[in-house]
């Protein structure tokens, strides 16, 4: 009867994973409403003790009635037996959840089609748990549906699950094996193993009584899953600390977790299709022109996608730290011009761990921990967030002449992966042979490139493409010509490669347009490009894409990219700014070869983007030995704490004849009991704990005998033992002092005959007070207990039924 | 020292005589303080007391030396299996003078009786104790005569494995306030006893302490003294506990507890105090309670006697903590 309910809670609480995953809220309710069904139709099936397998029939029937009434109710018939023409639609809803779901990035919109979606997927892993652990008696197993369900949120969100979200969904499944634990001991017969022995009395003994084990269990599932959190949260790892929040960590709305990449390609054209072009961000230039901003540069073509190779941001590359490194390739001969730029994001973007910068940046002036990937001058943090930042960059762009780019090396000393590619169908090859076939050089090669994209190949701009793995590309190269900036760029970038120039795709933001003084860039302005690598030039952004009304909007050809003899045309940038060369540019110092900072040494490091501490390791262990040690000493503060209060109890003034009988009665009253308290606990303190029976004159006995009391201190413990018994158990107390000597005196002769070890652990660690924490500890269980207990129908009526 | 206490009068007299009579039956009884506090307590709470033990360890002799040391009219009544009811409480007998039937009193109109072996009299005899003891009073052909005050039986009984003995009924046992077990002397104790008591009998030269008055005012003084709310639930506390242990088949019942209270009130007198503290029950459940349960069988099996579940139960059972107002 319990089983089916808790697999259904357990379902839910693991489901409560996803919220991340969605904008809004209809998904939780469809879910709700799903789960429900199927747990109506899991206690319907345990009623009537039908077979095993017709439990998951009548699941699925349940499931889909509910998914007909709610979704394509008004064409079903009376709203809920499904027809032809509901099952038709409701086939239709889940394709589009399918696309919608492809298409988008998380947070997915809450519409319908994905809601249906969530809520069949969640219905349906609800009968796989139902199955497993009512039908089988399985309830371990029933861990993986539920896993399955909860790697979604894991596998999709580049943050990670955030804690809260964890616990609850361990609790949903900790409860459902503590419940089928139940029900399996409770044919045993009686358990033996109950907490206290006025629990066993009131037992009700039809069935087993698995109080005790219940408790077992719930104390182990508890600990298991503050382990399971606090645990990773203390291990000193590679991952950031998010405890202590050392060094990088914390994106989104969780602390903790590695820089995380989203997918940049599949973010893109979720952006580009947003309904609303909302506004990202604005700057101003020392030149006043537009100029892309960068935000990625993906280096890695695996056949299936473009990424970029782990980042390496050592502490030493954060930008506050002087220049960043120098732009590869750039030889100091090559004229650039400096330009600053100021950069305000608009606080709503979603979260963001790169600034987007015009290339190549050479001095970042950001608030926060923002760190400089060596090679592709990407600038990133673990820590901070773009939203809302305002940040200042100078970067310094190349103004490479034509015979500069013409004498580029044929070979370019750069890592080879700019140039690797996967398997790809030899048409692709020959096309891009094909296209730079008569080129002298490899510019003009790229420049061809570039040509066949916008002008002869015949290029459609459409945002109503899927795919870039080599399949999509071949299609859009060969085939259907029609893509947006993505393919572009892509297919750019893969040709060029194939033809043996260094390429890589760079995503980010067009120039956007001017408003008033600002240029404004939008979610529409989100782009990718290619970048190609010339020898003694550096990076050189190229621009494939169709601008204007019928392509990318606000793209922007680069001159030096436009075929000969464009090669005079002179520069775009206005002449007002300082058009330097490398040499006299201070800051710019692209010049500095021997300045180069030593890169890392491996240069093959891959593993999670772990920026090197700036926290040396030793500051690090200590801050930690040092909160652990705050931490032991919480006991010793607690009894500090209540020893001075009572020692404050202990005295008590008269204030005058005005000091009424009752009110004094009551002073001595609390003085002696904290007196005895007192003693209770430092007696507890130095391991002679008071047994509960022990009277206090028994007590005093004990102890005078026990440790040898002098008359000094035998005569002080038993006038406490006195005053205590007089004012408990005599019908006038008679007249009592007040017993702060006495309790001193006491205090020491016990502390005299302790050991030192055991002193020291009466200081710093006082049982005591451990016995009363533990106590609390006891009193929160035993609230737990109380809220299972809470029955909505009570046992004798349950048994008449 | 920071506690003065004054103690009463009345108190102090009490102490005195009590005192008085210990030492007059210590004089007797050598090294059996224990026992002999023990009398005094049930004497002073208005009881009866039994006196158990294997024979010629000094029973009869603590019963007689109680007796001898007040001053007041002592009876002894050997217990034997042809006894009848009316060998103690007496006999309406026909005088042929008056033509009347006249009132013989038995032994029981005394202040203090002493039942010798009393498990050696028959059941029906036993029971005949009953009425008196409990009610203090003794019906004889549908009259009923009150028992003078203060009336204490002071049974004496071998342990019921000996032979040719009646185990007392449960509600005969239930009776007695108190049981006490003398236990062997110590050989030093033994020693003496051979010394002092070798020639003539020690009991013959005990002179009485103490007046039947001054007996009534000192049981008097101790229903004065003063129980507490806490104390009064801890004698509950510890009472209830032998009803729910699950090594005893029959609890102590009400009237138990209302004995240990008593007992605890003289026990307290004795030591001059005017009110009682837990420690006063602590020291008497074993004498007050172990008589009156039944060990389960299970207890039984594990040879656990009544004696060892008690002084369990007084150490599991927590002392009152704080003052209830």
């Amino acid at each position: 009867m319990r089983l089916p309910i808790w697999s259904g809670v357990a379902t839910l609480a693991v489901s409560l994973t996803l919220y991340p995953l969605f904008e809004g809220g209809a998904w939780l309710w469809g879910s709700l409403g799903a789960v429900l069904a199927v747990t109506v139709a899991g206690v319907v099936s345990s009623r009537l003790t039908l077979p095993g397998w017709a439990a998951p029939v009548l699941g699925l029937v349940a499931l889909g009635v509910y998914l007909t009434a709610v979704y394509t109710g008004e064409k079903a018939w009376a709203l809920l037996v499904p027809t032809k023409e509901s099952a038709g639609a409701l086939l239709d809803l889940l394709a589009t959840g399918f696309a919608d779901i492809q298409r988008f990035a998380a947070p997915v919109p809450d519409d319908p089609p994905i809601a249906m979606l969530t809520t069949a997927g969640v219905g349906l892993i609800a009968i796989v748990v139902d199955l497993f652990v009512t039908r089988l008696r399985r309830a371990a197993l029933a861990g993986l549906p539920l896993l399955a369900l909860f790697t979604v949120p894991a596998a999709v969100l580049p943050d990670p699950i955030g804690w809260p979200a964890f616990i609850l969904g361990a609790l949903g499944f900790t409860s459902l094996l503590i419940a089928d634990g139940r029900e399996r001991v409770g044919h045993w017969g009686r358990a033996v193993l109950v907490r206290r022995s006025r629990a066993a009395e009131s037992g009700n003994q039809e069935t087993a009584d698995t109080r005790g084990l219940r408790l077992s269990g719930k104390r182990i599932g508890f600990t298991a899953i503050a382990l399971a959190v606090v645990l990773p949260a203390l291990l000193p790892t590679l991952e950031p600390d998010p405890l202590f929040g050392f060094g990088v960590g914390g994106s989104g709305k969780g602390k903790g977790g590695t820089i995380s990449v989203p997918d940049p390609v599949a973010n893109l054209r979720g952006r580009l299709q947003l309904p609303e072009n909302t506004a990202v961000l604005s700057y101003t230039s020392s030149d006043d022109a537009p100029r892309y901003l960068r935000i990625y540069a993906l280096d890695v073509f695996d056949g299936e996608r473009w990424t970029m190779t782990k980042m390496k941001g050592r502490p030493e590359n954060r930008v506050d730290q002087g220049p960043l490194p120098p732009p590869p390739g750039l030889a100091p001969s090559t004229k650039t011009s400096r330009v600053e730029t100021d950069i305000q994001i608009s606080d709503d973007v979603d979260p963001l761990e790169f600034l987007p910068l015009p290339y190549p940046p050479q001095l970042v002036r950001a608030e926060g921990d923002w760190r400089a990937d060596v090679d592709s001058l990407m600038v990133f943090s673990s820590g901070d967030l773009a939203s809302g930042l305002q940040y200042q960059v100078v970067s310094t762009e190349p103004e490479p002449t034509a015979d500069q780019l013409d004498a580029s090396s044929e070979r370019p000393e750069i890592d080879p992966r700019y140039v690797q590619l996967p398997e790809l169908p030899t048409r692709i090859r020959e096309l891009a042979t094909e296209i730079a076939a008569d080129s002298p050089t490899k510019y003009e090669a790229a420049v061809k490139l570039q040509q066949f994209f916008t002008r002869t190949g015949g290029f459609t701009y459409s945002l109503e493409t899927q795919g870039h793995n080599t399949e999509a590309l071949t299609d859009f190269l060969i085939q259907s010509r029609t893509g947006y900036c993505e393919q572009f760029a892509s297919a750019m970038a893969v040709l060029a490669r194939s033809i043996g120039i260094p390429a890589r795709v760079a995503i980010g933001y067009t120039g956007g347009t001017k408003i008033e003084s600002r240029w404004e860039v939008r979610t529409h302005d989100s782009h990718a490009w290619p970048e190609l690598y010339f020898e003694g030039v550096g990076w050189l952004a190229f621009e494939p894409t169709p601008a204007g009304s019928a392509g990318q909007g606000t793209a922007r050809v680069p001159d030096y990219s436009l075929p000969r003899p464009a090669e005079t045309t002179p520069s775009t940038d206005d002449p007002s700014t300082s058009p330097t060369t490398g040499s006299d540019t201070p800051s710019g110092a692209p010049n500095s070869r021997d300045r180069l900072r030593e890169l890392d040494p491996e240069g093959v490091y891959s593993g999670p983007i772990t920026p090197v501490e700036t926290t040396p390791l030793w500051v690090t262990i200590g801050l930690g030995v040092a909160a652990l040690l705050v931490l032991l000493l919480i006991p010793a503060m607690v009894r500090l704490v209540i020893r001075n209060r009572r020692v404050r109890a202990l005295t008590w003034k008269i204030s005058g004849p005005s000091d009424e009988v009752t009110a004094r009665a009551e002073k001595v009253d609390r003085s002696v009991a904290a007196a005895w308290a007192e003693l209770d606990d430092v007696l507890c303190d130095y391991g002679m704990a008071r047994a509960p029976s022990e009277t206090p004159r028994a007590l005093a006995r004990r102890l005078t005998q026990q440790h040898e009391f002098d008359a000094e201190a035998a005569g002080s413990i038993t006038a406490i033992a006195s005053a205590v018994e007089r004012l408990l158990f005599a019908r006038d107390p008679g007249s009592i002092t007040p017993l702060k000597r006495e309790l001193r005196i006491v205090r020491r002769a016990l502390a005299a005959t302790a050991s030192r070890g055991r002193r020291i652990r009466a200081t710093l660690l006082p049982p005591s007070t451990l016995l009363r924490m533990r106590g609390m500890g006891e009193r929160v269980l035993d609230g737990f207990d109380r809220l299972e207990n809470i029955r909505l129908w009570s046992r004798a009526a349950r048994k008449n039924a | 020292m920071a506690v003065t206490h004054d103690v009463s009068p009345q108190l102090d007299e009490l102490v005195s005589t009590a005192h008085r009579i210990r030492q007059a039956i210590e004089s007797v009884i050598e090294g059996k303080s224990d026992a002999v506090r023990l009398t005094l307590t049930v004497l002073l709470s208005e009881g009866h007391l039994l006196i158990e033990d294997v024979p010629g360890v000094g029973k009869t002799m603590l019963a007689k030396a109680l007796a001898r040391s007040i001053d007041c009219p002592v009876r002894r009544v050997q217990f034997t299996p042809d006894l009848l009811p009316s060998d103690i409480t007496g006999v309406s007998a026909y005088n042929q003078q008056t033509r009347e039937f006249e009132f013989k009193p038995g032994p029981i109109f005394a202040n203090i009786v002493v039942g010798d072996e009393i498990n050696r009299a028959s059941p029906k005899t036993q029971s005949a104790l009953l009425e008196c003891m409990e009610e203090h009073q003794v019906t004889v052909d549908g009259v009923t005569y009150e028992l003078d005050s203060p009336f204490m039986v002071i049974a004496t009984q071998n342990p019921i494995e000996m032979e040719g003995t009646y185990p007392l009924p449960e509600a005969q046992r239930d009776r007695f306030t108190a049981r006490v077990a003398m236990g062997y002397p110590e050989p030093a104790a033994e020693l003496e006893m051979l010394d002092v008591h070798g020639g003539t009998s020690p009991l013959d030269k005990l002179q009485p302490v103490a007046t039947t008055a001054e007996v009534r005012a000192l049981i008097e003084a101790v229903r004065g003294v003063y129980v507490s709310q806490p104390v009064k639930k801890y004698a509950i506390d510890l009472v209830t506990a032998t009803r729910h242990s699950p090594d005893l088949r029959l609890g102590a019942s009400p009237r138990s507890t209302l004995q240990l209270v008593r007992a605890a009130r003289a026990h307290a007198a004795l030591s001059g105090r005017d009110y009682v503290i837990p420690d006063d029950m602590q020291e008497l459940a074993i004498p007050v309670l172990a008589h009156r349960l039944l060990p389960s069988i299970e207890a039984q099996g594990q040879r656990r006697m009544p004696e060892q579940v008690v002084t369990e139960l007084v150490r599991r059972v927590p002392v009152p903590e704080t003052r209830a107002s």
